[in-house]
């Protein structure tokens, strides 16, 4: 093994932990809050709900955005799973952990919405906003597109597991838990999304 | 393992592409008030004890119906669903191994899929997969710790880059 990597070759600053801030927009941190939230859902409250929606809305259309490539699909995939979440809420039963129950629900939905996507959608308008008004933040947001444009080439699965692993930074066992499939296979997922990535960005990065 | 020596600006490729991917996205706040009106409409979260006794319910009936068609239908018809697949057998030459496995995109990479039996003859390894027609990736792991590309068939192009591939093309 190569001093620097781990077992499959991926470099060891990619698996650093994120940030509190970081993984708080990655997978949400769960709160007492949630749970007194979810309470007052049940209750009827559905001011607690849309509490919990705006909570939760940025992250989770970040990784449908990702996902599924346009902000028109993440927001569809998004207010679905709002919707099913609800409907499904009296089945959660840690509501202190609604946050990654809901995350679950999403993977789901977009996996779903997946499926009946055409392949090598236009991915470019899954960018931030604002578009950048000098030189550099042209090539910023070029270097944006590209990246979207990459990310819409890999296999549906290989997407999933890179994101979830490197972006969304849940450990390869949160990753087999919200995912179904074994550990062994995400490695693999993940190892095979970041050398194609790695192909696909490579001249356009050295231009 | 095939390592990727050669390229270490790669990895520093990667972590620009994970630090944009982690910036902040900003969805249309339409989102949550769109999903609020459709719970009003809907009512009041479904008691799941109901929902999992209608969904038994449900499976119960389907699989009632399952059996009266695999009864009353000509075999053939009922196995329509597999008429398009075709019998492909792999096979590997690994002397001195105790565990052979194959993954690949007919299998989601899962390792503990679809072990290769051995034949007890010269070292050879097969099994035998159903698959529809198409191109599949896929690579041997041997005792859960070698990589081995399939040499029977061509390598997939990206494998300079990573574990060594082949590509299966059902037709």
């Amino acid at each position: 093994m190569t001093p620097g990597y781990n077992e499959l070759d991926l470099p060891v600053t990619l698996t650093r932990p994120l940030s509190q801030d970081q993984r708080s927009r990655g997978l949400p941190m769960m709160s007492d809050s949630d749970a007194a939230l979810v309470a007052r859902t049940l209750d009827g409250d559905l001011d607690a709900y849309a509490k919990l929606m705006a909570r939760y809305r940025d992250t989770l259309g970040a990784y449908a955005l990702h996902m599924l490539g346009t902000r028109e699909d993440a927001q569809e995939a998004v207010q679905d799973s709002f919707v099913r979440a609800y409907r499904a809420l009296r089945g959660c039963r840690q509501p202190e952990r609604f946050g990654g129950w809901l995350f679950r629900i999403v993977v789901n939905r977009c996996r779903t919405m997946q499926r009946r996507l055409k392949r090598n959608r236009r991915f470019a308008e899954s960018l931030p906003e604002g578009v950048p008004a000098n030189g550099d933040a042209v090539a910023s947001l070029e270097w944006r597109e590209e990246i979207a444009r990459a990310l819409g080439r890999l296999r549906p699965h290989y997407r999933e597991a890179f994101l979830l692993r490197y972006v969304n930074g849940l450990d390869y066992e949160e990753m087999a838990g919200l995912t179904g499939a074994n550990q062994a296979a995400l490695r693999m997922r993940v190892k095979r999304a970041s050398d194609q990535l790695r192909e696909l960005l490579r001249d356009v990065h050295a231009s | 393992m095939p390592v990727d020596h050669h390229d270490r600006s790669g990895d520093d490729l990667l972590q620009q592409v994970v630090d944009e991917l982690r910036q902040p996205v900003r969805l249309d706040a339409t989102v949550d008030a769109t999903a609020l009106e459709r719970i009003r409409r809907m009512g009041p979260p479904a008691d799941s004890r109901w929902r999992f006794r209608l969904v038994a319910g449900l499976a119960a009936a389907a699989l009632a119906a399952g059996l009266l068609l695999a009864v009353f239908l000509p075999p053939r018809e009922a196995l329509s669903g597999l008429s398009t697949a075709r019998a492909v057998r792999l096979r590997l030459v690994a002397p001195a191994s105790s565990r052979v496995v194959v993954v690949g995109d007919f299998n989601n990479w899962d390792p503990g899929a679809t072990p290769l039996r051995s034949t007890g003859r010269q070292g050879v390894w097969t099994v035998e997969l159903r698959l529809k027609p198409g191109r599949y990736h896929y690579t041997y792991l041997v005792d859960g710790r070698e990589w081995v590309r399939d040499p029977a068939e061509p390598p997939a192009p990206e494998s300079d880059f990573g574990a060594p591939t082949s590509v299966l093309t059902v037709s």
